[in-house]
């Protein structure tokens, strides 16, 4: 069996890893399910601790895709190569925060039904993760729908862009004043919750965390993959040949 | 049991439902890309 074939096979040690991150989901879920019920919400702000992760790592993903797509622009004619990882990168983890966020406005809004009686409003939170959400969609939309040398270079320069509704969106609860909750951690004197609470919280921040970092690899290599085969199938480059001249 | 009686609770359970569905349905398409791919470069490289 050759080298190739070899890698093409699931390794042992990212099984390992899956099997890890299963287990860390389970006691995640477990934790959530039994943390004291909260005073005013009861049993429904279990949804945090699905929501909180989520939203958070819905932050650092697209941080993720906009290095990735600076370093493709950056190598894209010195390291072309190199630069084509960088693009592969980008698109994995651009698809990883459309996962994520869409799973934090999932969860946001059916809490936000539940507790506010009410599924949407446009408070500046909502409208900035929306907008977060709309952003990166179309960063995927750009990347299916266009062909040739520039959807690369395109889908890199709206990832750079995309970026900057991060930090707005996140400080977006510190900035003005918002149906969403304040910050629960690093709000303030007034911010935080019970101590019994946090494993509940950690555990699925850890879990989710070591999903995405699973998801984003697995992704990655399938794209690099679909790389190495377009680059098969569109063949050597071969230059065209020299029009022949009859000198009499 | 589940509880489900009240509008909370169901919240809580579609809640819940909702991230491993979009979760694990991404999973499950990636592995499905990966087994294509796969097969792919392995016909590729004979």
């Amino acid at each position: 069996m050759n080298n190739r074939s070899q890698t093409q096979r699931f390794p042992l040690w990212a099984s390992l890893y899956l099997a890890l991150t299963f287990a860390v989901l389970a006691i995640g879920f477990y934790e959530a399910m039994t943390a004291p019920k909260e005073a005013t919400m009861g049993n429904l702000y279990r949804v945090f601790f699905y929501h909180f992760p989520h939203t958070i790592l819905s932050f650092v993903f697209p941080y993720m895709n906009c290095v990735a797509a600076f370093l493709f622009l950056f190598w894209r004619r010195s390291n072309p190569a190199r630069a084509l990882k960088a693009d592969a990168f980008a698109l994995a983890s651009g698809e990883i925060t459309v996962l994520y966020a869409s799973v934090g406005l999932a969860t946001g809004m059916l809490w936000g039904r539940a507790a506010w009686g009410i599924w949407w409003t446009w408070d500046p939170r909502l409208t900035t993760y929306l907008l977060l959400w709309l952003l990166y969609v179309s960063y995927l939309l750009l990347r299916k729908l266009t062909t040739g040398d520039q959807k690369a270079v395109l889908s890199a320069v709206l990832a750079i862009f995309a970026a900057i509704d991060i930090p707005i969106c996140f400080m977006s609860i510190r900035w003005w004043r918002t149906q969403h909750p304040a910050p629960v951690f690093g709000g303030g004197a007034d911010s935080g919750i019970d101590p019994h609470m946090l494993p509940a919280v950690f555990w699925n921040l850890a879990a989710w965390a070591m999903w995405g970092a699973f998801v984003l690899g697995l992704r990655y290599t399938i794209e690099r993959r679909r790389q190495g085969i377009v680059a098969v199938e569109a063949g050597p480059v071969v230059a065209p040949a020299s029009p022949v001249l009859e000198v009499r | 049991m589940i509880p489900f009686s009240t509008l909370s609770e169901r919240h809580l359970v579609y809640a819940y439902c909702a991230v491993w569905i979009l979760q694990f349905g991404y999973g499950t398409w990636l592995a499905i890309q990966w087994r294509r791919t796969r097969k792919k470069t392995t016909e590729q490289s004979g």
